[in-house]
This record gives structure tokens, sequence and C-alpha cells, in this order.
């Protein structure tokens, strides 16, 4: 460490937290921007050539620096220390913006900069300045407020996907949390999801009341309702006594791994239980003979990697420490750089499956271009979210898949969505879909 | 002037309303620092301004028009295509237009002739891919495989792989530059027609002027297409391996790969490198900073300084190194051969080969200049100097010597010389000194160390690379010239005779030694009292 150097500069350290409340846990972040854009470019070594080439759905889509997170680092920056002002402008660059973590991977890659935290950080600011979040997600936040749900669907047909051959257990140590959109619109995930855990031969019960996650309150700034959410869940969670927690949802699996243990500042080891997602229960059940995927599928496929599931879900570590000399922390921080995010799972269960051909798109795993709906954008930027998904389905295009699958009911909506409008040929399926597939006769 | 509303609509009628803003967030975007390269030095702090407006043209004739609308009503603008070269490609006035390229990112790849045609907006790394694809490559400057390949080829534009290549003058095939007039200048052979595969055109090659030695930064006018020299690679695939941050090029080993040697004496590392090129062999031949050894092994700045504490002086005093990057450009046994001639010379040596891994982490496709900033947060490559081989690493030795007079705040390097590597075959010798410092210091000694090199430099006799808009033109033009300065001043009146593109570049680091109290005590040279101030 510095201490043992012979030449020693005097510098003295600052306090800082992991603490998205206060931006000016972050200003050191958002004052080391060297502007290399990394966080925009795929990574080098995996550049795919002149098409493709960037990871950032904002800075791609609306060009001006301003919405990289090199400009967004500047912005806030200048805001943090009270040289700009919020405008209408502002809320644009800071919303239209899917927090994917696109940026985040790729300044670890050089650079360690906490470039998610940060852009949460100032969405939290927005919303204690009175600016944020946008209006659209204010009606959401209403609908959750008074429903529990996204939708602001009856409550109690929250489990109006359950059909006459799906049992849930009253008592079992897996609880599968459906989420909203599994719950009301995208059925078909929850009751695939439902036959898997039959097939695999483990017994699930669901939360007793299950509420929404929690995700578009999270992800638009407004801590103190999601932290309300957060403390609600973990609580009836913990009251199951159950040991593991099974998503369906990849915005749902990185609230429960991440960003609860972030609301209520404790570590995703802390929770009591375990968080998995469907695809790393079925790869294991697949590997371990509990599950067998025997009917083919003759189709040339490519997976989408959905960002909560990918480089957003490396678990929680709440730290709390002191800068000093060359902007070295101690005690020392295990970085989150989103090296270990489900990225092989999903892959070995589609190379699994009799007659899949799955191939990669240009951009994948850590530089997968986000489908554009997650995290508030879908919501205040419709169009936004649109020309994202129909951006990523050029890549769908060129390497002629005609069935794209993805790990998250956003995903897979806003592809559909895309795809119905741009006429194009291709098949989109959530995974627990090709796995039920598979696995009837 | 502040651009006024007729103007801006002018120039919004170009662009359409999408791609022009005067918002104070939009414009914040492009302030400069106060993190990257040379930022949160003197020179950002007294010289930069966040524009007044911003606008992203797509072709080279809106690029035209808005300059010829900037001419005619006298609003200074800057050309900019990444934004990664620090507060020199930001504007140095109030309320200046930023002309933001990265719209122009056309990409033309000419696999019979070897070449390609790139717009300002393309970087260097997908440039890389689809030569590689086609079985050519290119050099990734040292600015890194993010830098824009025509800002980065009318600066520097060299790495370790010049060994070979060559000096990044010789690999522009043609230019199109769009005047500060808004009239079009092409050069080389894009002067002559639209197949630029040979280097030269009619007339007097005016590609110096707009390069120099390390460019003038767009204070000539835009260049808007360039067409660049691209060179047989051999055929296997590199594969990309790993998972950020840990990611690779897969090497083949049968046609290419890194090899370290640990050599005796400074003698015998340039002795090798010579050698190396007399025998015409290697892609690289290059000696970096033993710093980047330790980056390249910490996972986190934290472990940098373990790692880089455990040095001292008699330690880097005695470790030397030469890296050696042997490529089959033609077969296997090609392959084979360079290495048996490469082992005789370092068996002559007395240079040891260290396990290496068969992978690029940086050079071939991903030049890492991104990582420099992880250890310190402020970081420049302060000079370069391309001379002899014997020359280029006396340079590197004079450089750590005056530095330890400016440590702190400089990073304790403990005498590191720096960059160190042989250029076109060992016909000439390159050398780079590079500086890091915590942004958080007092960084005024720095700016004096910036401007105390280029003193030392005159008087050691080193042909330097800061000259023109990277020091005060009146320090360096007339020891260089004797009448370099006034030179390059006629250039200027005569291309933008109303200062309009990038002003007061080539005079802004003489306006800033005037501005900044710190650099008073410098001054010892002389310069016209009418200077902009």
């Amino acid at each position: 460490m510095a201490k043992e150097l012979k030449v020693r500069y005097y510098k003295p350290k600052t306090d800082f937290k992991f603490d998205i409340t206060d931006i000016e846990n972050f200003v050191y972040d958002m004052s080391r921007c060297i502007k290399c854009k990394g966080c925009t470019w795929v990574d080098h070594t995996y550049m795919p050539g002149a098409r493709f080439m960037t990871r950032c759905p904002s800075a791609t889509k609306y060009e001006f620096d301003a919405y990289g997170a090199y400009g967004k680092m500047r912005i806030g920056h200048a805001m943090a220390e009270g040289r700009l002002q919020w405008n209408e402008k502002a809320l644009e660059v800071l919303y239209a913006c899917t927090l994917c973590g696109a940026c985040d991977v790729g300044c670890k890659r050089n650079l360690d900069l906490e470039i998610e935290l940060t852009l949460e950080a100032l969405r939290v600011k927005a919303v204690k300045d009175g600016v944020g979040p946008m209006p659209a997600h204010k009606k959401i936040a209403e609908k959750i407020a008074k429903k529990h749900n996204y939708y602001g669907a009856t409550h109690k047909t929250r489990t109006a996907w359950i059909t006459d051959d799906i049992k849930p257990a009253k008592k079992a140590d897996v609880v599968y949390f459906v989420g909203c959109t599994a719950s009301y619109v995208n059925k078909e995930i929850a009751q695939s999801t439902a036959k898997i855990l039959k097939a695999a031969g483990t017994d699930f019960m669901l939360m007793p009341d299950e509420w929404c996650c929690g995700n578009t309150v999270f992800s638009v700034g407004m801590w103190d309702e999601a932290r309300a959410m957060a403390q609600r869940n973990v609580d009836k969670m913990r009251k199951t006594g159950a040991g593991t927690l099974l998503v369906s949802c990849a915005e749902g699996y990185r609230m429960w791994k991440v960003d609860y243990p972030k609301l209520l500042d404790i570590s995703t080891d802390d929770l009591g239980f375990k968080v998995i997602h469907l695809v790393e229960y079925a790869d294991e059940m697949i590997k371990n003979g509990n599950l067998k995927m025997k009917k083919p599928f003759d189709t040339r496929m490519t997976y989408h990697d959905p960002c909560s599931l990918s480089r957003l879900s490396e678990p929680w570590i709440p730290y709390e420490g002191k800068r000093g000399w060359m902007g070295c922390v101690e005690p020392r921080l295990q970085r989150r750089r989103g090296k270990h995010g489900v990225y092989a799972q999903p892959r070995d269960i589609l190379k699994e499956i009799p007659g899949v051909n799955l191939v990669e798109m240009p951009r994948m795993r850590e530089n997968a271009f986000c489908c554009g709906a997650g995290r508030g954008t879908k919501e205040a930027f419709p169009d936004f979210a649109q020309w994202a998904a129909k951006h990523r389905l050029e890549e769908v295009t060129e390497i002629g898949a005609e069935t794209l699958v993805t790990a998250c009911p956003w995903c897979k909506n806003n592809f559909i969505q895309a795809v119905k409008a741009n006429g194009d040929d291709v098949q989109v399926l959530d995974i627990s879909e090709v796995i039920r597939a598979s696995i009837e006769s | 002037m502040t651009i006024s509303k007729e103007i801006y609509t002018v120039l919004e009628s170009i662009v359409g309303r999408e791609y022009i803003s005067d918002d104070p967030v939009i414009c914040e975007g492009y302030r400069s620092g106060p993190g990257g390269y040379e930022n949160g030095l003197g020179y950002e702090r007294v010289m930069t301004a966040v524009p007044g407006c911003v606008i992203m043209p797509r072709t080279t004739e809106e690029v035209q028009k808005i300059v010829k609308v900037c001419y005619r009503n006298e609003v200074p603008y800057v050309p900019y295509s990444t934004g990664f070269y620090g507060p020199r490609s930001h504007p140095h006035v109030e309320d200046a237009l930023l002309i933001d390229l990265k719209r122009m990112n056309d990409f033309v790849l000419d696999e019979r002739h070897f070449y390609v045609e790139v717009g300002p907006g393309m970087v260097y790394s997908p440039i890389q891919e689809e030569c590689m694809n086609h079985g050519a490559y290119v050099v990734i400057g040292g600015g890194g495989a993010q830098a824009s390949a025509i800002a980065n080829l009318i600066g520097d534009g060299w790495s370790p792989l010049s060994h070979r290549i060559g000096l990044p003058h010789r690999r522009i095939l043609g230019t199109e530059m769009v005047l500060p007039d808004g009239e079009i200048l092409r050069m080389g052979s894009l002067a002559t027609g639209d197949d630029p595969f040979w280097g030269e055109g009619p007339g007097p090659d005016l590609r110096g002027l707009l390069r120099g030695y390390t460019g003038v930064r767009g204070c000539l006018g835009i260049v808007t297409r360039m067409a660049i020299k691209t060179l047989p690679f051999q055929p296997e695939r590199l594969e990309p391996t790993g998972i950020s941050p840990d990611t690779a090029l897969s090497l083949p080993e049968n046609r290419i790969k890194w090899i370290n040697f640990i050599v005796p004496s400074k003698e015998a590392q340039e002795k090798a490198m010579r050698e190396i090129g007399h025998a015409e062999i290697a892609g690289a031949v290059t000696k970096v900073p033993l710093f980047w050894r330790a980056i390249a092994k910490a996972e986190c700045k934290e472990e940098f300084w373990d790692i880089w504490g455990k040095e001292n002086e008699e330690t880097i005093a005695n470790f030397f190194i030469v890296r050696v990057l042997l490529i089959g450009f033609t077969s296997e046994e090609q392959m084979e051969y360079d290495e048996r001639v490469l082992m005789d010379i370092m068996s002559e040596l007395g240079g040891e080969a260290r396990r290496t891994k068969p992978s690029d982490e940086s050079w071939i496709k991903n030049a890492d200049s991104a990582g420099m900033w992880l250890m310190c947060g402020g970081y420049v490559s302060l000079d370069y100097v391309i001379e002899t081989l014997s020359q280029a690493s006396e340079h590197g030795s004079s450089y750590a010597a005056l530095k330890k007079k400016y440590t702190p705040p400089l990073m304790p390097d403990y005498g590191d010389p720096g960059w160190f590597q042989s250029f076109e075959l060992g016909h000439q010798g390159y050398s780079e000194f590079l500086i890091y410092w915590d942004p958080d210091d007092d960084t005024n000694p720095v700016d004096q160390f910036y401007v105390d090199t280029s003193k030392m430099n005159i008087k050691n006799r080193y042909y330097t690379s800061l000259l023109g808009p990277h020091q005060p033109l009146y320090l360096t033009g007339p020891k260089y010239g004797p009448n370099y300065h006034k030179f390059m001043l006629k250039v200027k009146d005569e291309f933008d005779p109303k200062w309009m593109s990038h002003p007061p570049v080539p005079l802004a680091h003489d306006v800033f030694v005037e501005r900044a109290p710190w650099m008073h005590n410098m001054k010892d040279w002389d310069s016209p009292d009418d200077l902009p101030k």
C-alpha cells in the first residue's frame, strides 16, 4: 500500500460511502472521467467492425456527448458543485437512459469509476430536488402504491396465471417470486417456470400476498418508496422460512439480489436466503440430470443478455471507507465489474436442446446492447425504447437468426413490439418457454 | 461573440434541429475536464471554456456550410472528433461553436489496393477489425483504440507496431480538408481523383503543414476524410477471449507471438533493437515504462501501489526489458526463421526469454491508453522524440533526472526513463516520457515542468515534438527555426486570416503563460505585446 512507499505525499483522507442518497459520495468518480468513452464503445478487443460499434443506447440514439456517461459525469459534477441547474433537457439526459450498466463495465475495464451508482445517485438527487422523476414514472408509482402492481390491475387477480395443473405448495424451501409482468401480462413465463420446477422435482411456494418488486420506483430515484417496498418484501420472504427465492424476471432478480440489499444497507449474503434466476436453477438441474431436454427445437437461435441478469447482477456489498493519496481507498474495495454476471448458464441450457443452432450476435455478454425497455425508459421514452429494440434486432437479422431468446419479460415484450412494427420474421421467446417446450413430450 | 438567434437558425437549417443545441446542459457535456488527458492542470483551467453551442454535421458539405457561416459572422469554432485529447481539443474562447464530427463515421475498405477511407468520427478498433478480416492491418496509435483515426493521424499516430510499418504520415494517402473559408482542399492522391491508393498528388504536399510533427489541433481547418494505407497481415484469426475487464486477443503462436526478454544492460537493450531492425525481423520492438508492467499485473489501483511501492531506484536502474512481437506475415516458415534470428541476437547479447502469455492485451487491436489513468488520476505524455536509437534512449534518462525536481507532485517513479522503442526497423528511435499526478495536489509545478522540459530539450539539442501548439511558440520557434514561429503564424494567417478556427491556437500556450500567474517566473523568452489575452 502507498504508506509503505519511501516517497509519501500529504493527502487528507476523505470519507465516502456507497450511499446513492448523497451525490457527494460520487463526486470523485464524476471528476475522474477521462472521456475515453470506454462506456460507449464495445470493448475494443471484441469490437465487431464498422457496424455495431457502441453498447450505450442513449449515446447511440441521441449522439450529443451529454447523453453518454462521459457527458453525464460532467453534468452531474457541475450540478453537485452548483454550477448547473436542472432544466427539461437535464431531465431528458438523465432519464432517457436505460441504466443498463454497459457504461459501468466499460469504465471498469480501465478506470474503476462507479458510473452506475453515480447515475442512480443523480436520479435520487433529481427526486430529492423536486424535479424528478418524469410524469410517466409518477403514474406508475401511484398505481403500485394503490394496487401493489405495476399495471394497476386488481390485486386479487395476481395469481390468475395459475392453471389447474400447477399446484404451488403451501410450504417449500423455494419461493417463486413471479413478478408483476409474468403475473398479469406474460402468464406463459410464470406457467413455464412452474412446469420446469415440477419437471425437475422441486416443490415451490409463492410469496404470501406477493407485491411488486419496485424496480421502476427504485430505478427512477424514488428512494424512500423503494426502500419501504424492499423492507416489506424482504420481511415477507424471511417469514416464509424458505432458503431460496427464485425469479424468472431479470429486473426482479437484480432488485432482490442487488438493490434490496443496497436499499437496506446490507450485503446480499445478509438477506438470509439465496436469490436465483430460473436459468441458474435450470442449468444446475440439467447438469445434475434432474431436468432432461429431449424434444428437438430445430432453429437458428440467438440469445440476448438481459442487463439485469448479466452485467448488473453481481452481489451487493456495502462499502464505507476513506479515499486518500492518488485516490486509493481503504479498506480494500471489492469492485463490482460485471465479470461474474449470469452469462454462461443460459447459453449452456440452449446448447443442450436438440436441434438448436446457437449463434451469437456481434455484441454479446457484457457488451450486449440493451433492449431499451428497462428501468423507467419505456414508460417515459417509449420511442427511444422501441428504437433500441429495433437497433438490437438489426444484429439478429445480420446473423440470420430465426429465434431470439431472452430471459426477461421486459426484453421479450419490447422485442415483440419492435418485431411487429418492423414486420421482421423473427420469433421472440423467453427462455422459460424454450425449456418448457423441450421438456414436454 | 455570442451566437445570435439568427445565426443559430441558419446553422439549424444546415443540419436539422436534432443536431444542434445551445442548451447549457448539452454544452456542459462538452466540458474538457476536470479528468482526462492533460486535464486538471492549469492549461485546462485557464484556457478551456464550455462551448456556447454544439453542432453535429453529417457530411463534408454541411461542414463547409457551417464554417462559411462562422467565417462570415466571426463565430470561433473548434472541430471535435472524440474529445479524448483533452483541453487542447476543446474550445479556448467563450461562446465558441463546437463542431462535433462523430456522425461523420463513414468507412470504406479497398481490399485490393490496401487502403481504407474514413471520416473523422471513425475510431481505430473497428478499422482494425475490418482490416484483419480482409488480411490487412493498421497501426492503432498510442492515443488508443478509441481515438479518431483522422485526429490521431494528423497528430501523432505511432505505436510499437511502427517498428515495421513506420511513421504515421507515410500512411496518409490522401486528405480532404475544409478550410476556414469553407473551401475544400484535397491533398495526396485525393487531389486527383476518388481512388486514393497512392500517397502522392500534384503540387506541393501540404500534409506536412497539416500534421507537422504532432499536428496543429484543427487551427488550419477541418479534415473531413482521409485515405489510410493498410498493410498485409498474417491470415489467422486473433480470437477475443475473456470477460471484461480481463479481455485479450488470443494469439495463434504459429503466426504471431510476443516474447519478453530480459537483457543485462541499457546498451544491450539498445543494441538488441538495432540488431533486430538490421535483420529486418519482428512486427514490434519496444521497452515500455516499467510501471505499465505493474498496471498490467494489478487488479486495482491499490494493488498497483502495493506492487510499485516495492520498487526503488536500484531495481529500476537495473531492469532492462525488450518486448518483441513476431509476426509470420507470409508463412509459418518465415515466423520460424524470424524467431531463430531473434534468439541468435538475444543469445549474443545475453538476453533471456521470459514466459510470455500467448495473447495481446494492448497494441494490436486494443491500444489501452485509457488504463494509464488508473493509478493516479492525472496523466499526460509530456514529450516524445523521434531520433536515432542512441539519442532516444538518452532522452528518457535526461527527463527522469529533471523530473526529480518536480516530484512531488509528480508520481514517484524512481527514475524510470519512460517508453523507448525502435521505429522503421531501427532506423529511428522513439522516446516518450509520461508523467502522472494526483489531480487533488497542487498541480502548478506540473505546468512549470511542462515548460521546463522544453527548455531542457533546447539546451540538450533534442528535436522535440513539443513545438507549435504544444508549448509557447515564441519559446520554441526561435530555437528550432530560427523562424519556425514566424513561418507557422504566416501559414495560420494565410489559411485563417480571421483566426476563427480554434483560436488562439497555435499561440494558446503562449497565452496560457501570460494568463497564469504561476507561470510568469518561467518566462525568460521574448514575445510580442499583442498576444491575444
